[in-house]
């Protein structure tokens, strides 16, 4: 197909969206360094910056601390994170989160909540509803809401953000996304996401695997989710359902996984097996993640069930990994969520496995790491797919939201 | 169709060029490896445990860049007793090195030779690729090379500023300059710990176990370092502070340090290190990529200094 360039207009909105989203990402730079970061002239930095600082997304000062440099000092751009913020919204299995990020991915503000598992998904929309609610009116009063996203821990349809299936979190037909931005009334829409594929962003962009564009993240809740980052994009598949790695079949004829398969790492690796493993029972109202804690712990402390049933959960994780490094050869591993304490208590186990079950070409120089953004990987994942809008055309995204009711915006 | 398919299926037009253009040569064969400190073996322990044969020695395995650390030949005694017969020791820049052996083994005595306070007999020691003398610990922190022993050596009646910057104190005319240090200790801190210690005044006494580490550790920071050696970091903490302190260490090699790490437990050994070293008895007997080998060999070259292929040739 022939395709004419692109157009002034596109260039601009493209540049304006990559210098937003440099201050957004590496945090305040002068222009100096814009300029040679982004490859552009100061004095399109400079245009850049004004069409910014116009429409109140980034503010222009005077560099802090004593400047030894000779010469007039160069000013740094920073986002203006308490005026343009996003929702993120967090559902797991035991607990609620909701938080207002700023642009620049500062947690301005966040609400928690514990939920339990038996608990009617009804008051799930309730719960987060009023936590939005209240994080909003705490805003600044010319601050604007530019996105909200929910990351949920079941597989969800791209086009049109439905849920199809939550094994730990049954939440029926509810349309989460619509219900959300019905109820919430900020005239946007709310998109809800897979909460491994978000912390596999937001490890991509904010923690452990900055500057790593080939990444797995694995992430432990109740069951095990996996988003796999191919060439810096998150691999989605045909109809987003992709990076399901905890219904990857390792052990077939093993244990029933809740998805009706058998064998599924998620089968064997999971929360539910962990405690069967080391002979203690799912404890209500208990959340897992303190409950496969105490089997580390307990490990650590000589607790010779504990350790066996820590070891045999990591040889098949080791199993799992072995087979993602075969197959996608990624630069680096992450383990978050409870992932991340079983990882480094059987960490001798998964790499033995590793050693001895991939091919050493890609294993070499594989890097396996915890999650650095602890456990708020989803909840920075949501964030940042939330402001994806925004970044991607800064000036349009905050012309329309910043419209009063009922105008149009050309 | 894309005519790269079968060479790794990248998207995009790009593969074509890459699959002809370059073949999969790992980074290590370049041009420069051929004028690393160790051109005489051209054939690396990687390739040789991969096929099978022949006996991992303590050269760097298949590696381009020069090893911040480079002990050759060492030998220790003390009185009669022969602690370490002609050791080899390397740790890379941007690698946690884990050091293992039984007690007796010898580890704590060769990091008394790395960090100067007990000079080897004979050996000899390069610091980036060129010989140094190391006969004292200022020796050592002059070249950047930080020892945290595991007593932490803090003073516990002083706090966090002030242990940090001990001995070196940033003057401005004749008094101390106060705000920086406060500034610096804080930027470091911050680098290092997932959850922010409170107040850079705090005195140690009054810091968990694990915060300590971190502190005892942030000097390595400070300082700019270039090899920090970790001696038993995690004993006497809890799992939650041993994660955190694995979590650092691994951090810290992440940056481009390197990282010498001596532990008894082969889960944090595992978790963090990209290379493991082993001393048997005085003797190194493997120096080997954490990726390439089990569990089981690791524990059967601690406790009797061979593993099938891996230990010195009998």
């Amino acid at each position: 197909m022939m395709k004419g360039g692109p157009s002034q207009e596109d260039i601009r909105r493209h540049n304006l969206g990559t210098l937003l989203r440099f201050v957004h990402l590496r945090g305040p730079a002068s222009r100096a360094v814009l300029a040679e970061s982004l490859g552009l002239n100061r004095s399109t930095i400079m245009a850049l910056t004004a069409d910014l600082t116009a429409a109140g997304l980034v503010r222009e000062e005077l560099p802090r601390g004593p400047g030894r440099r000779a010469g007039r000092p160069s000013l740094v751009v920073r986002p203006e994170s308490t005026r343009v913020y996003v929702l993120a919204f967090e559902v797991g299995v035991d607990r609620l989160v909701v938080a207002r990020v700023g642009l620049g991915g500062v947690v301005l503000d966040r609400r928690e909540g514990v939920r339990a598992r038996d608990s009617d998904p009804a008051d799930l929309l309730g719960v987060l509803v009023a936590g939005a609610r209240a994080l909003v009116r705490k805003a600044e009063r010319d601050a604007v809401c530019v996105g909200a996203s929910v990351g949920f821990p079941g597989t969800v349809r791209r086009s049109d953000d439905m849920i199809m299936f939550g094994p730990n979190l049954d939440v029926g037909d509810l349309r989460l996304g619509d219900a959300l931005s019905r109820r919430l009334g900020l005239g946007i829409p709310v998109s809800v996401c897979n909460d491994a594929n978000l912390g596999a962003l937001a490890e991509h962009e904010r923690g452990a695997g900055v500057g790593c564009d080939n990444l797995i993240y694995l992430h432990g809740d109740v069951g095990v989710g996996g988003g796999i980052i191919a060439h810096g994009r998150l691999l989605g598949g045909d109809e987003g359902y992709g990076g399901e790695i905890g219904h990857m079949i390792v052990n077939p004829g093993g244990r029933p996984c809740a998805c009706g398969s058998n064998g599924c790492l998620e089968a064997e690796v999971g929360e539910r097996t962990l405690l069967c493993l080391a002979g203690r029972e799912e404890i209500p109202g208990q959340a897992g993640r303190d409950a496969v804690r105490d089997i580390v712990a307990a490990a650590d402390a000589g607790d010779i069930a504990a350790r066996e049933a820590l070891q045999r959960v990591g040889k098949w994780l080791g199993l799992g990994v072995a087979n993602l490094v075969n197959v996608f050869n990624p630069g680096m591993v992450v383990f978050g969520g409870t992932l991340r304490d079983i990882y480094l208590g059987s960490a001798a186990q998964i790499r033995s496995v590793l050693a001895t079950g991939a091919l050493a070409a890609p294993r070499e120089k594989v890097k396996l790491r915890t999650a650095a953004l602890g456990d708020d990987t989803t909840l920075v994942g949501a964030a940042e797919f939330a402001f994806a809008e925004v970044l991607a055309d800064p000036l349009q995204v905050l012309a329309r939201l910043r419209a009063p009711e009922g105008s149009t915006v050309s | 169709m894309n005519p790269a398919g079968h060479g790794g299926g990248a998207g995009g037009g790009e593969p074509v060029a890459r699959a002809i253009g370059s073949p999969a040569v790992p980074d290590g064969a370049g041009p420069d490896r051929y004028g690393a400190p160790y051109a005489a073996d051209t054939l690396t322990d990687h390739d040789r445990l991969a096929r099978g044969g022949g006996v991992a020695r303590w050269e760097p395995l298949g590696m381009s860049v020069t090893p911040a650390l480079d002990l050759r030949g060492v030998d220790k005694s003390f009185g009669s007793v022969r602690v370490l017969h002609d050791v080899a020791f390397t740790a890379c820049p941007g690698e946690v090195t884990a050091l293992v052996g039984d007690n007796g083994a010898g580890k704590t005595t060769l990091v008394k030779c790395i960090g100067g306070i007990d000079p080897f007999d004979r050996g000899e020691y390069r610091f980036e690729g060129r010989p140094v003398r190391v006969g004292s610990p200022r020796d050592a922190s002059r070249l950047g090379i930080e020892v945290v022993h595991q007593d932490l050596a803090l003073c516990e009646n002083l706090d966090i500023v002030q242990n940090l910057f001990l001995g070196r104190e940033r003057r401005r005319g004749l008094s101390l300059d106060e705000d920086t240090m406060e500034e610096m200790a804080r930027t470091a801190l911050s680098g290092l710990a997932v959850r922010t210690m409170g107040s850079v005044r705090q005195r140690v006494s009054t810091l968990s176990g694990g915060q300590r580490q971190t502190v005892a550790i942030a000097r390595a920071v400070l300082y700019d370092s270039k090899v920090v050696v970790l001696d038993e970091p995690a004993a006497a903490l809890g799992v939650a502070q041993t994660q955190q302190v694995l979590e650092t260490v691994r951090r810290l090699a992440d940056r481009g340090l390197a990282v010498v790490l001596i532990s008894h437990n082969m889960n944090d050994v595992f978790a963090v290190s990209d290379r493991i070293a082993a001393l048997y008895l005085g003797r190194m007997v493997a120096q080997v990529r954490t990726a390439d080998v089990t569990h089981r060999q690791i524990v059967e070259l601690i406790t009797s200094g061979a593993s099938g292929d891996l230990g010195p040739r009998r």
